[in-house]
Order: C-alpha cells, then structure tokens, then sequence
C-alpha cells in the first residue's frame, strides 16, 4: 500500500504522505531539532518502501545517537509490553530478559513515565537498581542501558530501549536527540493505534511531520483532559480526537486548544463529523 | 524582608519533601511564596530540557506563581529572547531594573510591558557546573532589586535543585536527567488532570490545581500519583463544587461520561 493511501480526509496534501516528500521538507528545516529527526526517521522509511511507522524510529535512533542496538515495546497490545521491534539480538534478548525477570529499564521507565538511564551496567548502582537485570544485560553483551517511556503524561504508548556494548552516558545532546526520537516514536504508535481502531488521528504537521509537543503545551495537556470529560473516552482517545480536529481543519495543534481552554470550541461527540459535515 | 513568612516558607517547603513528596507541588509552592517573600508581582521557575532546538538545550516552564508570569515566561521561549535565558545559558544572575529603558531583549520588554512587569530578576538553578534551570521575578515597579531579597531568591532557587533531586545522587548525570525528565512528564500528568477536573466541575484551571493539590496532601499521595488515577478514571475527587455543578456551556449537550471507546 502506498504511503498516501490509507488517508482518510480530503483536505490537505496528499504529498505530505510521502515519506521521501518528507525528508526533503525536513532537510530544508535543519534548525529544527524534530525537523531533522523526523528527516532520518523518514529516509528508513523511504529505504523500506512503506509509511512512516515507530518501527522506523527503532532503526534510525541507532545511528542517530551513536548505540550499537534497540528496541520499541508497543503498550497497548498487552501489559508487559508487547515487542515490536528489535534492531539486533543483543536487543530482543534485554527486552526478553525485562519480562522474565520482571526488573529493568524499560518497566521503570513505563512505570516512572520518566527516563532510565544506565551508563554502566556493572556499576554499583546498576547492580542495585536491578541486581538479576544488570548481571544478565551485561552478560547479553550490553554495557549501557537507556529507556525512554513513549508516553505523553498520562497517555502511555510503549517504551523505546537503547544499549550500547560500551558504557558511557549518552551526551546531553544525544539525550535531547533520544528525548525527540521517543516522541516521534510516540506520535506515530498512537496514529498506528488510532487507524486500527478506525478513529481518525494523525497527529501530522507540515510534510506529514507528527506535531511537536515540546514547549507551549500546557493547554494541549490541559485541553485534553477536558476533552476526555466532555467526550467521554478515555485520555489517549481525547489525545487522538485533539490531534484529528486540528489535522483535519488544518489548524495548529497548540490553536485549537487555547479555543478549548477558553471554552470558546467544543469537538463534535461523534468522531466521524468533521467541521464541514457539522456546519 | 518578613522574617516570619520566611520561616513558614520553609516549614512549609520541608513539609513537602515527605514520603509524598511531589516535585511540581513542591516548585508551585516554592514560586508562590517566592512572589510573596521577595515583594515581587510574580515568579516562574523553568527547567532544562535538552529536546531543544538549541544544541545547549531548551528550557520549560514548570511552575509560575500567576498565568501573566506563565504567559510571559513561554513568551520568552518563543522568542528566543530575554534575562531568563541569559540567565541560563550563563548560568549566572541577569537583572533587568527597568525593561522600558532596557535594549537587550526588545521585544522581550514589550511583552514584559504588556504583562504589567517592569523589573526583573532572574536567578540560575546550579548543581555545580551545570545549569538545570532558573526561577525568575518578576516586578511591576522600575528599580533595583533589595539585595537582601535576591539572596533569599537564590536560596530559593537551590533549595529549588535540592528538591528536585530529593532523596537521590547527585553525583551521576544520569539521575540528574532522570528526575527533570519525570519532572516535565509530571507537569504533564497535571495539566491534563486539571483539564479533566475543571471540565467536570465547571471551574478555572487555578482553582482546579487547588482542588487536586489539596485532595493529595489531605490522603498524603502525591500530586502527580492523584492526577493520574484521575485522568486514567481509576480514582474520583470529590471537590466542593459536585454539589454546584452547572451546566458548562449554554448550547451545547452534557455529553454522557460512558465507557471509555476501547477498554
């Protein structure tokens, strides 16, 4: 199936869809940290031939940020994590080892909604930290361990695990860089969860970018929650509804929730009305 | 300098950093007193977040004791431009003593102007070389700022770090990074947990933070603990106002609070 096919809206362009578009758009915003991000995660999307998926976040964070392997466990599908993908054995087999151990990075980061980073997995604060999980890892052929919850407050979506067979920290910019593939990453499995579910809500920007989240969000955060009152659907359908009104209407994301917080807009109860279909 | 709010400030700091000791609670309180302590018209507090565009890294507003310090303090993000990132990215105090005179951050002081703030003060969050953050004053009166009350403010802002990294190393970059990315997560949980709240109950985002902050100090959970089961439905808060529950917009039908779509 071609990347433009499964979308659902008339308005837009179809262009933004593909994903070589994208990376070209993307090269051309080289300020832009997400800009540059989403370019590489859409140049594997492009070298596969398909669309844009958090698989391919997996792929291109490796070279991105310098670790030799990684792995992205998807939450929705089942409780321990369901493995989406892993981009050598070293990293199936640390995803394995979390769930027969029941210890380690990826369920602290699920669990914290916060980072785990380990720079030095035979360190004395590893070994405490995960005293089965860190022999283990380090035995597998990981030195260094980083996990970052795919998760947007309360809103939950996976893990993205990294290792490295060398320990040392990832630099602050490596971490900022990480901080955005994760988001990435987030975004697309949401969309992912959202057309299986046949709820429309891509959450795409200019050259089919997901919408960054970084600053100038509290009343995107706060405007969900209010949705998932108003609409009475749980915090990651209100997300998905925020992110299809503003796609659909070519609004920005950040917009239409200062409209929400300020009461002066409220999303049509059902999911299939657009703004025209309710005008 | 009023020394009793002083003490108060602290005992009620230190009342926060308990086993239920909730990181953004804790810098709400902090920028609060701080606007009062200090005889400034308000304070916001920022934290690093190496997302950023900025190869240094970004910052976000975490806490802001009113929506003007809010707005302004996002306004400087956006811009790029203003004391609060100097402060930062220098990690050391920037004084603006009256922005209308002031050439450095043009459109910073007209933003400023607008917001009623004239003066302000920004002070570096330090954990030795690095730079985490920066809590900002901000006045509505031109003038120096008291020099008792800037060492005050930059006691605050450490107390500030030490909270942040409450009970845990600070040797190890990693847990540094850790503790402010859960911080920025939290905020997160809370804002949509005050959407939540305030859409049910008919009320401001303000005084739904208070209901959230004072229904988890009184069952000794953390803030960001309570948000969460309230926005996943797995806890209820009886705030004062489910008994004046008012219809929340003229027209519009009171949507049924059912089942979640997908379970």
């Amino acid at each position: 199936m071609g990347p433009g096919a499964w979308r659902p809206w008339p308005r837009g362009s179809a262009m933004a869809r593909v994903p070589g578009h994208a990376a070209r758009v993307a090269a051309r915003v080289t300020a832009s940290r997400q800009g540059r991000i989403w370019g590489l995660v859409a140049e594997q999307a492009a070298a596969r031939g398909g669309r844009v998926s958090a698989g391919d976040v997996c792929a291109a964070v490796v070279p991105g940020v310098q670790v030799t392997g990684a792995w992205l466990s998807a939450a929705r599908i089942a409780e321990a994590g369901h493995l989406m993908r892993v981009t050598d054995e070293v990293s199936g087999r640390l995803a394995e080892l979390e769930l027969t151990l029941g210890e380690g990075p990826s369920l602290d980061a699920s669990a914290s909604g916060g980072p785990a980073l380990a720079s030095d997995l035979a360190d004395g604060e590893s070994g405490s930290r995960w005293p089965a999980f860190a022999p283990a890892a380090c035995a597998a052929g990981a030195a260094a361990v980083f996990a970052l919850p795919l998760a947007v407050g309360a809103i939950r979506a996976g893990v993205l695990g990294l290792y490295r067979d060398l320990p040392g920290p990832l630099s602050d910019f490596q971490l900022g860089d990480a901080l955005v593939f994760a988001d990435t990453a987030t975004l697309l499995l949401l969309d992912a969860q959202d057309r299986a579910a046949g709820t429309p809500g891509p959450g795409a920007g200019p050259g089919g970018q997901p919408a960054g989240l970084a600053s100038h969000r509290a009343e995107i955060d706060q405007a969900t929650g209010m949705l998932t009152e108003q609409l009475g659907v749980s915090i990651t359908d209100a997300f998905a509804r925020l992110r299809a009104y503003a796609y659909v209407n070519d609004l920005r994301l950040r917009d239409v929730a200062r409209d929400i917080v300020a009461r002066r807009l409220r999303l049509p109860l059902d999911p299939g009305l657009s703004l025209d279909d309710e005008a | 300098m009023d020394g009793q709010l002083l003490s108060e400030t602290f005992v009620e700091l230190t009342d926060t950093m308990v086993a239920d000791f909730d990181v953004i609670d804790f810098l709400h309180v902090l920028t609060s007193r701080s606007a009062e302590l200090l005889d400034v018209s308000a304070a916001g507090l920022l934290l690093a977040d190496p997302r950023g565009d900025d190869p240094r890294g970004g910052l976000r507003v975490v806490a802001a004791s009113s929506e003007a310090a809010r707005l302004l303090e996002l306004f400087q993000l956006q811009s790029d431009q203003g004391p609060c990132l100097d402060c930062f990215r220098s990690g050391q105090p920037v004084t603006a003593t009256d922005l209308s005179a002031d050439q450095r951050w043009p459109r910073f002081a007209a933003a400023a102007g607008q917001a009623g703030f004239t003066a302000v003060q920004a002070l570096p969050m330090r954990l030795r070389e690095q730079v985490i953050g920066a809590l900002n004053l901000f006045r509505a009166t031109a003038g120096p700022f008291d020099a008792e009350a800037v060492r005050v403010g930059q006691a605050l802002a450490d107390v500030a770090t030490i909270g942040l990294l409450h009970e845990r190393s600070m040797r190890r970059s990693d847990t540094l990074n850790e503790q402010l990315q859960t911080a920025l997560n939290s905020r997160v949980v809370i804002e949509q947990a005050k959407g939540k709240l305030a859409e049910r109950l008919g009320i401001d985002m303000n005084q739904a933070f208070t209901i959230l902050r004072d229904q988890a100090r009184n069952s000794n959970q953390r803030l960001s603990d309570l948000a969460r089961a309230f926005v996943n439905g797995t806890q209820a808060i009886p705030g004062p106002a489910t008994s004046t529950r008012r219809q929340r917009q003229p027209s519009a039908p009171t949507p049924h609070p059912g089942p979640p779509a997908r379970a």
